[in-house]
């Protein structure tokens, strides 16, 4: 640096400006660098969650499960590139009230989100605003993923493809611009503070998950004729465990992708609303979280596999809203009581709504993620947010979950009820019963395994076969029906 | 040193030849023809590509029910018959 600084300075043509400009350039080089790394571990996200999907539906349902999370990039980066991103530079005070040239925190963003804007397409002058797209397109791909795993074995690919467009390219990142940026309205009039995106993105998505499952229905044979519930068998546990833990990696990258940092802008490390926090700090609390978040999912479940690594995501996404601020054995006892919460939950969706949510998406993500929010409002209140130094409140978390749910269930209600209608969200039920793959793919994705019967675990603890009772759960289902496409 | 290579010159010419090069080549908002050319192509493939995935899979899953359906397999097994009956 010493000798770089000696030769800048012995050219005599060289100017303080021409310094300065030099190291912006460098930093914004360097702000590229970091965020482009980002990208790369938060794949892992997606890897995680299409190998924790596929092992946890039957043998059957392999490779249609596996392509749902594959397709999500397929339709939600071209949406998300003509939709999402304009939504979330221009609609931070819930409608651009002055066009591109609205007021925003960070002058001019508006403009550079068009997809025909300069700030779109390759730019020598900008090395930022894509890499910041596409660190945003991966957390849209993570609102995808999170209601994947609710509705697998029974929707149709093209349904759940267009449902995962509205979400991630529309719905989420409308309440991103609002209450996940410098200029939202909820930051800059109550102080509203979601760090990482404990609401933004999990409990949005699980809030829309839990509006398609209402309209997509359980899965046949999940309910007896009196509604006890009977469990599916995953065909492969191990695969799951490790799609869970292929998450967890890639949160460090989620995690850290919702910094910014840019030295010549401003010193140090800003979270999202422009207040400083430490990358030492995030990466604390998240490792703390899967701690704290384990054990409670071990103790809520008496020790269940999946429930225990679910528990550790239900703990991280719990204290990601106060990530920045938190003192790390805050973040222990919180995520233990967020996996808590999220295993109680998970229990209390299935058997006493009566709700099909096969991997617990709507408790983990949806009600642990909003437990986060309110939590920052009892253990951060007063913290000043944003730009503005407005207090965090708990009035102010609350006006952020009142805007949050109805934004994100009454789409994912609406748009499922619409394709229902249609006859176009949930497969018919022979396919369902023989197996989506034979259907889409014309195989089976183990060819050199045997078959075995299928198996199911009845309300009382007995796994018997599951022929039987699925046959007689479809008999149920398309009695008195001409047509069998009705689906539930 | 740092000058020694002409950036900001080949930064031009290369922006230039790019098709979201800005200068005279915009013709409306901040895109010049060839940008808005393919933005409207890539649209179209999007939309395409949505009604495509809705098509194709309602083709192949009518076609694998209805083969269910015609091998009875799935059928409800008729009662046995009553010993008057028979």
């Amino acid at each position: 640096m010493g000798v770089l600084l000696t030769s800048v300075l012995a050219q005599s043509d060289i100017s303080i400006e021409d310094i300065e400009k030099m190291i912006s350039l460098d930093s914004n080089v360097l702000a590229e660098q970091f965020y482009f790394y980002t990208v790369v571990v938060m794949w892992l996200i997606h890897v995680g969650f299409m190998a924790y999907e596929a092992g946890a539906v039957r043998r059957k349902n392999l490779m249609s499960t596996a392509m749902k999370n594959i397709l999500t990039i397929a339709v939600v980066t071209p949406t998300f590139y003509y939709f999402g991103w304009y939504i979330y530079g221009c609609f931070e005070e819930g409608w651009p009230k002055s066009g591109h040239a609205s007021p925003d925190v960070f002058e001019g963003f508006c403009g550079l989100t068009a997809p025909w804007s300069v700030g779109l397409g390759p730019n020598l002058q900008d090395h930022l605003s894509l890499i910041f797209f596409l660190a945003f397109l991966l957390f849209s791909w993570t609102t995808g993923s999170i209601m994947s795993g609710a509705v697998v074995e029974r929707i149709r690919l093209s349904a759940y493809l267009i449902l995962t467009a509205i979400l991630g390219s529309g719905v989420w990142i409308m309440d991103a611009a609002w209450g996940w940026s410098a200029g939202g309205w909820l930051t800059t009039r109550y102080g509203f503070h979601d760090a990482i995106a404990s609401g933004v993105v999990h409990g949005v998505a699980g809030a829309f998950a839990f509006g398609v499952v209402l309209n997509l229905g359980p899965r046949i044979g999940k309910y007896t004729k009196d509604g006890l519930t009977r469990q599916f068998r995953g065909h492969n546990t191990h695969l799951t465990l490790m799609g869970l833990m292929l998450i967890f990696t890639g949160f460090y990258g989620f995690y850290a992708a919702c910094l910014l940092i840019t030295s010549t802008s401003f010193p140090g490390w800003l979270n999202i609303y422009g207040s400083p926090t430490t990358l030492g700090t995030i990466a604390m609390v998240i490792t703390i979280g899967f701690a704290g978040g384990f054990t409670g999912g071990w103790f809520g479940s008496k020790g269940d596999p999946f429930w225990t690594l679910s528990g550790g995501l239900a703990g991280v996404i719990s204290v990601s809203a106060g990530a920045d601020v938190y003192h790390p054995m805050l973040a222990y006892l919180l995520s233990f009581s967020g996996a808590l919460v999220a295993v109680w939950s998970g229990n209390y969706i299935e058997r006493k709504l009566r709700v099909d949510d096969a991997v617990g998406a709507v408790a983990v993500h949806g009600v642990a993620g909003f437990y986060g929010v309110l939590l920052v409002g009892i253990f951060a209140g007063g913290y000043p947010t944003g730009v503005n130094n407005v207090q965090s409140s708990l009035g102010g978390q609350l006006v952020g979950i009142l805007a949050f749910i109805p934004l994100a269930f009454l789409p994912g209600y609406g748009v499922s009820w619409v394709l229902k209608k249609m006859n176009l969200l949930r497969v018919p039920p022979e396919v369902e019963l023989e197996g989506l793959d034979m259907a889409e793919f014309q195989q089976d994705f183990y060819p050199e395994f045997e078959r075995v019967p299928e198996v199911i675990v009845e309300p009382n603890g007995d796994e018997v076969e599951a022929a039987p009772i699925l046959l007689d759960s479809y008999w149920q289902t398309t009695a008195g029906s001409s047509s069998t496409r009705s689906g539930s | 040193m740092f000058n020694a290579f002409p950036y900001s010159e080949w930064g031009d010419e290369i922006d230039a030849f790019w098709t979201f090069a800005g200068g005279d080549k915009i013709i409306w908002g901040q895109a010049s023809l060839g940008t808005w050319i393919i933005v409207v192509l890539g649209f179209i493939l999007m939309i395409w590509a949505f009604v495509g995935f809705v098509r194709l899979e309602n083709g192949k899953l009518d076609h694998q029910a209805a083969a269910l359906r015609a091998t009875g397999a799935l059928d409800r097994p008729a009662p046995p018959a009553s010993p008057a009956q028979s």
